[in-house]
Formats: structure tokens, C-alpha cells, sequence
């Protein structure tokens, strides 16, 4: 990426970051919906902590796609309700706007994790392994870049809300997988880590080749 | 005309096949010596899922062939095998889920096929879904092929995935071909034959639901480049 593109990628993200800061939409999305989860699977299971902590690792994944799906939601949002979507990708160069993009969701997806993370040690007794912390920030980052694609394929249209979960769910399926057993106690973590690396790469070349089209409109 | 010969041909061979097929599948092949006659569900089973496999490959190529080319003619294509692999995979699943219930007593079983068979299905849904956004015609297959190729590139990344995840948590002893006694001759050919008839007759399918789309595409289907100059046609005289 030449200097010019990283800069427009660097200003994306700062816009990502500074509507989120002004908006708090991510926030008000994921955060309440996240506590609230752990509270309630906590209740459910008759606060039985010693058969929720093995599943914390799912848990905290689970919740981390779910929260996905409203995110996918806003990806081009704001852009849209005040029409100037057409304009920041006349502007910007495709390379640039998926890199700002993926690092912003990126960012918040991470920090979904973190806080699911943070609840089910506090709540459920969960301990976090290095592998575990690593395979968040790496799955993560993959999970992001299917969020992004599906968030341009599909906009912020109104028809067929529940098909984001439908298109991002199984997309995701390999960092579930990957992220739960790296968390998992006597697991070696490091082929899964080195297949999430492999699912990032397959997501973040796929993005990069089909953005263009998603583009054109 | 071309066409029409191959399309009578094809239906000849669908028919055959498909008449051979249950006249084996039914009558010749004989019932299996520990599941009996459940067995047969083999018959359907196997080559619902051998077609509905043929059918995602089929999505796949086209949906490469409609963003390399824009022509609505290779959509049609992944339309018409989207359809009919929704259908396919389904049916291979809910048959294997009978004869998993009948056989071993389970529904359902975490083997890596199954699971990835199942996210087919999830993808195909997607790919015919997102077809409903709207938009105009050449807009809905942009994104159905975008769908379709982000399909193909994940399943065996999934695939793989629940492999990995299966040998972790399970070891392959699990009953399946592998582990069976080598299959009768006879249960052989029909399998065979039941497969030849169901990719025929996935053929047919797919060739006359294309026909249907094209004859029921919208007036704005027209290629997406257009000259940057129009050519003109000049004429030189010589001057006596």
C-alpha cells in the first residue's frame, strides 16, 4: 500500500473512531447486550459455575458474533443517512476504505471480546490462557473483515434483516472453532492460532479482491 | 436445431437412467445384511449430496464467470444451481438424518461432513437471500456472486476446521464406509447408477430453469460495457 493509500486508510479509521466517540453506537449495541448475556446464562444455569466455566471460551465467542451482527449493520450507516456514501468511496481507494474499516470493527470487536472475557472470569470463574488472549485478538481481526464485506454487501437495508446472520455466521465458523480450543485447559494452542492466522489471510484476501465489485454500485 | 437435440437427448438419458436407477435401487440390489432395508435410503442419500456438491462447484464457476464477464447469462447459471442445491443438500441431509436415527439411534452426529454439508446449505441460503435485496438485476448478481465466491473460498477452511476439531475430540471410529465391509457388487452399481440419474436429471433442472430465466429476465439485462466510440464508417475516394 503506497504512502498516499495508508494515509487514507489512517483517516478512515480516525473517522470510524471519532463517530463512535460521538455516537457511542457500537458501545450502546454491544456492551449492555454482552453484560446482560453473561448475567442471564448465569441465572439459567443456577449460577453452576463449575459447569459454565468449561464453556466460557464458547460463550465469550458466541457473544462476540452475535454483537457482529449489529456492527455488520453500521459498517456503511452513517455514510448513508447522510448520503455521502457515494463521495467517501469516490474519494477514497477501495484498499483504503476496507483497511480503515477492518481496523475500526477490528478495534471494537477486540474490545467486545476483552469485555465478555473480563465477565465470564469475573462471573463465571473463567481463567484466560496467553494462547486464549492471542487467539482473541487474532480471530477477531478475521471476524471483523467478514463483518465488513457482509456490512457493504447488504448496506443498511431493511429487507431480510436476519440474512447478516445467515452470510456471517458460518463465514465465522473457523474462528469460533479455532478460538474456543486455543482457550481450552490442555489444548495446545498453536495450531489453532496458526489456523486462525490462515482464516484472516483467506478473509482479508477475499476482501480485498471482491471490494471493488461491491463498490461499482 | 443443436439445441433442441441435446436437450431431447438429455431427457432420454434422464429417463433411462432414473428408470434403471429404480429398478436396481428397489428390485436387483439386495437389502443390507445388518440394516435391511433402511439401507436403500443410500440410494437417494448419496447422490442428493454428490448433486448438491456439483451444484455449489456449479455456483462457484459461475458466479466467477458473471464478475470476470457481467454477463446476466452466467448468473442465471449460479441462480439455477442454487436453487436446486438448496434442495439437494437438504434432502441428503434430513434422509441421512433418518438413516442415522434408524441405524445408529442418533439424529444427528458432529462429523465433520455432516457439519460442513450443513454450512453449505447456510451459504446457498445466503446466496439465494441476498438475491432478494433488490436493486435491478445486475446489482442482485454482483452481490449473489460475491456470496457465492466468499462460499466457496470458506467451506474448506470450515471444512477443514471440524476436521481438526473432530480429531482433537473424537477419534475416527466412528461407523461410515470407511469402517464398513467393502460394499456388494451389486450395491455398487445401483449406487452408481443412482448417482449418474440424479446428476442427469440435476442437469435438466438446471438447463430448463435457466430457459425460464431467460425468458422471464427483465428488459434492462444489457451488457455493462459500452463503446467509448461509436464507429463510423468512413469512405475514401480517389479523385481522378
Amino acid at each position: 500500500m503506497n504512502r498516499s493509500a495508508a494515509q487514507q486508510a489512517t483517516h478512515v479509521l480516525r473517522r470510524e473512531l471519532a463517530l463512535e466517540r460521538a455516537g457511542r453506537e457500537a458501545l450502546v449495541a454491544v456492551g449492555p447486550f454482552v453484560l446482560a448475556s453473561v448475567l442471564l446464562l448465569g441465572l439459567g444455569a443456577n449460577a453452576r459455575t463449575d459447569l459454565l466455566r468449561p464453556l466460557s471460551p464458547t460463550l465469550v465467542w458466541l457473544l462476540v458474533l452475535s454483537a457482529a451482527l449489529p456492527l455488520a449493520r453500521g459498517v456503511r450507516a452513517v455514510e448513508e443517512d447522510e448520503d455521502c456514501w457515494d463521495t467517501l468511496r469516490c474519494v477514497v481507494t477501495p484498499g483504503a476504505l476496507l483497511a480503515g474499516k477492518v481496523a475500526a470493527l477490528w478495534l471494537q470487536l477486540a474490545a467486545a471480546w476483552a469485555f465478555a472475557a473480563v465477565l465470564a472470569a469475573a462471573a463465571l470463574g473463567a481463567r484466560w490462557s496467553a494462547g486464549g488472549v492471542v487467539a482473541g485478538a487474532v480471530g477477531t481481526f478475521g471476524v471483523a473483515v467478514d463483518v465488513t464485506l457482509f456490512g457493504l454487501l447488504i448496506g443498511s437495508s431493511r429487507r431480510r434483516v436476519g440474512l447478516l446472520g445467515v452470510l456471517v455466521l458460518p463465514a465465522a465458523l473457523p474462528a469460533l472453532l479455532a478460538g474456543t480450543q486455543a482457550a481450552s485447559p490442555g489444548v495446545r494452542a498453536l495450531p489453532w492460532l496458526a489456523l486462525l492466522l490462515v482464516f484472516d489471510l483467506v478473509a482479508t484476501a477475499l476482501a480485498w479482491a471482491l471490494l471493488p465489485v461491491l463498490l461499482e454500485e | 436445431m443443436p439445441g433442441s437435440r441435446r436437450r431431447i437427448a438429455l431427457a432420454t438419458g434422464v429417463v433411462v437412467a432414473t428408470t434403471t436407477a429404480l429398478v436396481l435401487d428397489l428390485v436387483v440390489a439386495p437389502p443390507d445384511a445388518d440394516q435391511g432395508q433402511v439401507q436403500r435410503l443410500m440410494y437417494v442419500h448419496v447422490p442428493a449430496a454428490w448433486t448438491g456438491y456439483l451444484c455449489f462447484a456449479l455456483v462457484a464457476v459461475a458466479s466467477i464467470g458473471y464478475l470476470v464477464r457481467r454477463d446476466l447469462r452466467w448468473d442465471r447459471w449460479a441462480q439455477a444451481g442454487a436453487e436446486l442445491g438448496i434442495g439437494m443438500t437438504a434432502l441428503a441431509i434430513v434422509l441421512g438424518s433418518i438413516w442415522g436415527h434408524l441405524t445408529w439411534g442418533v439424529w444427528w452426529t458432529w462429523d465433520a461432513r455432516l457439519v460442513t454439508t450443513t454450512v453449505l446449505l447456510l451459504v446457498y441460503l445466503g446466496y439465494v437471500g441476498v438475491r432478494g435485496l433488490g436493486g435491478g438485476a445486475h446489482l442482485a448478481a454482483r452481490r449473489a456472486a460475491v456470496v457465492g465466491v466468499i462460499g466457496f473460498a470458506d467451506v474448506p477452511v470450515v471444512h477443514f476446521s471440524v476436521v481438526w476439531w473432530r480429531t482433537l475430540h473424537q477419534p475416527p471410529t466412528l461407523l461410515g464406509p470407511s469402517t464398513s465391509p467393502p460394499m456388494d457388487p451389486t450395491m455398487l452399481v445401483a449406487l452408481l447408477v443412482s448417482t449418474v440419474a440424479f446428476t442427469l436429471a440435476a442437469a435438466w433442472v438446471v438447463v430448463r430453469r435457466v430457459d425460464v430465466l431467460a425468458s422471464t429476465a427483465p428488459l434492462d439485462d444489457v451488457p455493462l460495457t459500452i463503446p467509448d466510440e461509436v464507429p463510423t464508417l468512413v469512405v475514401v475516394g480517389r479523385p481522378r
